[in-house]
Formats: C-alpha cells, sequence, structure tokens
C-alpha cells in the first residue's frame, strides 16, 4: 500500500516535473535568453569569446547578489527600495575608515556594519511602526544617500590594494573566473535553496500570497519579515565590497538606480510586486536576458540611452504576456463555477 | 468522565466600547456532535466563533477544553489546544496546491543536524496529503493544481479537509456553504457528516441556512442580539420555531 503510494507520489511527481519544465514562465525566458544570444553571436563576432561573456557575468555581479535578496522579500510582499544606497552608505564608510589609516580590515567590517545599520532601521520601521515598506525604505533611500555624501562631504574617494574581492580571477578548467561571480552564484544558490527548499521560504510564499492565511495558520510575519530584511543587510553588505573593489574609488553616485535595476530584473523573473509568485532561476534568467542585451548592444555600438528604451520596453512587454497567460488559466475557473 | 464535555464556555461576553457583542452565552459541545449556531446579521455568531477560535480576547468569561480552562491570545494558541477554524473567506493560499495548503506553517521538516534549517520534507508531505484525500467523499481531478484553479466547492472541501485533518477536538465551520449552489453545497455538507462520522472531535457549524444546518446537525444554538436564546435537539424542533427564536417572535 505505502508502496504504491510512494510510486504514485514518484510518477505524479515526475508528470508535475515535466510540465513545470515545458511550460512556465521560465522557459519562455529561457528561450528569450537563446535566442538573443544568437542574434548577437551572428551580428557580432567578439560576442561568443569566452572573455566577453565572463565580462557579462561580471557586469551582472552586483545587480544579481542585491536581486536575491530582494527576490525573497517581494515574494512575500516587501520591497526594499534603499539597497544602492545602502551600497552607497557602505562604500563611502569603508572609504572614509581606509582613508583614516585604519587598516581595510576596520574598514571592511565598517561598511558591513552600515548596511547591517540600513537593514535594521528598515526592519524597525516597517515591523514597529507598521510603515509600508515602499514607504519605509524610500525613506531610508533618500536619508541614507544623504548620510553618504555627508560622510564622504561629496567627494569621490579612491580605495587603493582593495582588489582581492571585486577582481581576484580564480583558474578553473583554464577558464580565468572572476572570485566575485563566485560569490554571485554561491549567493543564488543558497537563495534558492533557502526560498524552495526550506519552510522559512514556504512561508515567505503564504505571507505575500495571502497574509491573513498566513497569519491564521500561525506563521509569524513580522519575525519573518525582520529575518528578510537582516539577510538583505548582509548581502548587500557584501555587494558594497564588490562594488567598491571593482571600481577602486567611491563617488556620491555610487550604487545608484541599482534598486530599479534589480527590481526590473526580478519583475522580468516572474515576481510579482503582489507577492508570492518569483523564483530565483527565473531571476537569473531575467537578469542575464538583461545583461546580454545591454553587452550585445554595445557590441552593436548602440549608444546607452537606447539600451535603456529596450530594456523598459522588455519589461513591460514580459509582465503583460504574464498577464494574459494567468488570466487564461483563470477565465476556465469562473466559467466553471 | 464520559459525560465530561468536550467545550464548556462559560458566561462568555464581548464588549466593544458601549457595544455588547456578546452577553454572558454559555453551552457545552460533545464529542461526535454536530451543532448549528444560527442567528440574524449581527447576533453575535462570528463573535462568538472568533473568541473561541482565539482571535478575538473575550471581555470576560470562561472557555474550558475537556476540563481545563484556556485563555487564547493569538490563533496559534486555539490551534495547539486543538480547535481548527474554516473562516468565510477560507484563509487558503490560493497559489499553493491542496499539498502546500493542508501543511501551511505545519511543514514536516528534518530533523537532526539540519533541523535549524528547516528543509523541507516535500514528498512525505505529498503522499500524507494523498492518503488524507483519498478517504474524502469527494475526488479532485488534479492534485498538484493551484487552489485557484478549483471551484468554490471544491476550495470549502480543501479547507475542511485542512481542519479535520489536524483538528482533534473542536472544529468550527463560519458559513461552509454560504456562496455555493445546491450541488456544491449538498457535497460540502457530506464532508461535514464524514468529518462528524471520526467521531473524535465536536463540530459547530454557523450557516444561514436552515434546510442545511437541520441536514447535518444534532442540535441547534440560537443567538440574538448577543445572547444565547435556544439550545434544542435537532429532532425536537421545526425551522419555524427556529426562526421564531431568530426574530424574537417566541
Amino acid at each position: 500500500m505505502a508502496e504504491t503510494g510512494a510510486a504514485a507520489v514518484g510518477a505524479v511527481a515526475r508528470a508535475r516535473a515535466l510540465r513545470s519544465i515545458v511550460l512556465t514562465p521560465t522557459t519562455a525566458r529561457i528561450a528569450a535568453l537563446i535566442g538573443v544570444c544568437l542574434f548577437f553571436s551572428f551580428v557580432s563576432p567578439f560576442f561568443l569569446t569566452s572573455s566577453n561573456l565572463l565580462n557579462v557575468m561580471q557586469n551582472t555581479v552586483v545587480v544579481g547578489i542585491v536581486a536575491a535578496p530582494l527576490t525573497l522579500l517581494l515574494v512575500a510582499r516587501q520591497v526594499d527600495l534603499s539597497v544602492g544606497s545602502a551600497v552607497a552608505f557602505a562604500a563611502t564608510t569603508l572609504a572614509v575608515v581606509a582613508e583614516a589609516g585604519y587598516g581595510l580590515g576596520a574598514a571592511v567590517g565598517a561598511a558591513l556594519a552600515a548596511t547591517m545599520l540600513v537593514a535594521v532601521v528598515n526592519a524597525i520601521v516597517i515591523t514597529k511602526f507598521r510603515v509600508n515598506s515602499i514607504i519605509a525604505t524610500l525613506g531610508t533611500l533618500v536619508a541614507f544617500r544623504g548620510l553618504a555624501k555627508l560622510e564622504g562631504s561629496g567627494r569621490n574617494i579612491r580605495v587603493d590594494d582593495f582588489d582581492l574581492i571585486g577582481r581576484a580571477r580564480i583558474d578553473i578548467l583554464g577558464l580565468q573566473v572572476p572570485l566575485a561571480v563566485l560569490i554571485l552564484l554561491a549567493v543564488l544558490a543558497s537563495f534558492w535553496l533557502l526560498m524552495s527548499q526550506t519552510r522559512y521560504g514556504r512561508h515567505m510564499y503564504g505571507m505575500g500570497a495571502n497574509p491573513k492565511a498566513a497569519l491564521l495558520a500561525g506563521i509569524r510575519l513580522e519575525r519573518n519579515v525582520i529575518i528578510g530584511f537582516l539577510l538583505t543587510g548582509v548581502v548587500v553588505g557584501v555587494a558594497s565590497l564588490i562594488a567598491v573593489s571593482e571600481i577602486g574609488a567611491v563617488a556620491p553616485t555610487t550604487g545608484q538606480g541599482l534598486e530599479l535595476l534589480a527590481i526590473t530584473g526580478i519583475i522580468l523573473g516572474g515576481a510579482s510586486l503582489s507577492g508570492g509568485r518569483g523564483t530565483i532561476p527565473g531571476i537569473i534568467v531575467a537578469i542575464l536576458i538583461l545583461a546580454v542585451l545591454d553587452n550585445g548592444l554595445t557590441l552593436m555600438r548602440v549608444t546607452s540611452f537606447w539600451q535603456e528604451v529596450v530594456r523598459g520596453g522588455i519589461l513591460i512587454a514580459a509582465v503583460a504576456l504574464d498577464q494574459a497567460r494567468l488570466a487564461r488559466g483563470k477565465a476556465d475557473v469562473r466559467f466553471e463555477l | 468522565m464520559t459525560d465530561q464535555p468536550l467545550l464548556s464556555v462559560r458566561h462568555l461576553s464581548k464588549n466593544y466600547g458601549a457595544v455588547e457583542a456578546l452577553k454572558d452565552v454559555s453551552f457545552e459541545l460533545r464529542r461526535g456532535e454536530v451543532v448549528g449556531l444560527v442567528g440574524d446579521n449581527g447576533a453575535g455568531k462570528s463573535t462568538l466563533v472568533k473568541c473561541v477560535a482565539g482571535v478575538l480576547t473575550p471581555s470576560t468569561g470562561e472557555i474550558h477544553l475537556e476540563g481545563t480552562q484556556h485563555e487564547f491570545s493569538s490563533p496559534a494558541d486555539a490551534l495547539a489546544a486543538g480547535v481548527e477554524t474554516v473562516y468565510q473567506d477560507l484563509a487558503l493560499v490560493e497559489m499553493f496546491d491542496m499539498t502546500d495548503n493542508l501543511f501551511l506553517g505545519r511543514e514536516l521538516v528534518r530533523s537532526g543536524l539540519l533541523k535549524p534549517f528547516g528543509l523541507l520534507r516535500k514528498r512525505e508531505m505529498a503522499m500524507a496529503a494523498r492518503q488524507a484525500v483519498a478517504q474524502l467523499p469527494a475526488r479532485f481531478p488534479d492534485l498538484d493544481a493551484p487552489i485557484e484553479t478549483m471551484s468554490g466547492g471544491q476550495r470549502q472541501i480543501v479547507a475542511i479537509s485542512k481542519a479535520a485533518f489536524w483538528g482533534r477536538r473542536l472544529l468550527l465551520l463560519d458559513e461552509p456553504t454560504a456562496a455555493l449552489g445546491v450541488k456544491e453545497s449538498a457535497g460540502v455538507l457530506e464532508m461535514v457528516a464524514h468529518t462528524a462520522s471520526r467521531g473524535d472531535m465536536a463540530i459547530l457549524v454557523i450557516a444561514h441556512n436552515l434546510e442545511h444546518i437541520f441536514s447535518v446537525c444534532t442540535r441547534i444554538l440560537v443567538m440574538r442580539r448577543g445572547s444565547l436564546v435556544a439550545d434544542v435537539r435537532a429532532q425536537d424542533t421545526t425551522p419555524e420555531a427556529v426562526v421564531a427564536y431568530m426574530t424574537g417572535a417566541q
């Protein structure tokens, strides 16, 4: 009895897995990514070279790392708009502490503490003062950008000898893979595990899809939101180190627009502002699509202004297609009732 | 021991400022009973159920389960005490499938060294859900489909089966047949009777439709303006008499 039950579950799970591989928003996006790659490999001889593809990967590192915790939050219907300013605040803190001669170790520690401070402020304002997360983090976006400028007196500050995390390359099977890309992959893998395989992840999806049901099921909403913002703080701290290291300098505009770039990728990847939807694999594909587009259009010598137009247009088109698909699925149910 | 009531509500009152939503309500439920709770809109039925379910804290009065007094400060407290509630708006996650809904908030996770990570035991949960569904009087074409693709009656049955799956003592059903058609209502009532036949729980059903109440309940509690005005056995009364209690004609 139990044997046949297990076999039935296995068979259904396989059928489900097959269906979920063939017919999902993520596969549509993978097809789009392959299409875009094919197109650029025909138009530009430089596109399909390993150095160019590693370059594409390197360009996705900071936005990809930041997108992982933001996806977790968005799934629970929480938005963090302050990540760009948190990167600036942490980067400036790092630069100022290093400039004052306390050494890079202390500077890195201060930078990580800086993003945690932003995260704690966000968590308190949202859960204790009950301010909607969009408004709360819009506030911290503005405030911490100001603090970053105050801290650095609005200057560009050089950070010397801080190369490892952003510029080191590791030899893997003859490919010089940037350490930062490996960090990106580790962050994405961790968040994929957290979101798809753990109780915490399941609760975040449930809270986003139906907060009332989650509350009545005994799920601790506030605690989970706090954990989500603190995780964001940790991960954004790592992203800020990479951002400083890549460039070797900090400017008042460091990290500006990072939140919108990440959220564009997340929404393009199939997440919804009303929570409950979105997966890490979907978001990875979406961010790669955006990065390949930027890269390919640059190789074709299309101006970056047009690249922005293309990015916005693709976001709207992708979400409109998903909406059409969802509406079709639900229309059947209405008639059944 | 056997004549100890499962649920004993004693002198329960709930005030909202000067408004008395519940006035000195007392009653008892025994295992295996299906009891109907009826009353006009605003009679206090939902307030009463919410107090027993831990959603509201009563102003005065006591709730006893099998002789032990409980003061619920959250729905989680009531769940822990074996009280399951199916709300009118179902409280299911529409995007989740049946298994995920069944285990929401009570997921099975791996034990041992991995315990702090809360790794889900998806296969075990899917198997348990299948076994639970196999015993239901209703059939579901696709168990892996999100709840949002199911009809209203099917969703109601999922919600009740979830409560029955976890419930150890008391099942509170708030308007289980509201907004359902005739055939779907019959399916849900069959589900209620099926759950009652287990005999290990008491079920309290709120409903407007007296026909539905009389078809599954053995006893009927009638509320009017916050007070309990009648506690009668279904076989000793008629729908007309119950309406008279509800409107105050009797």
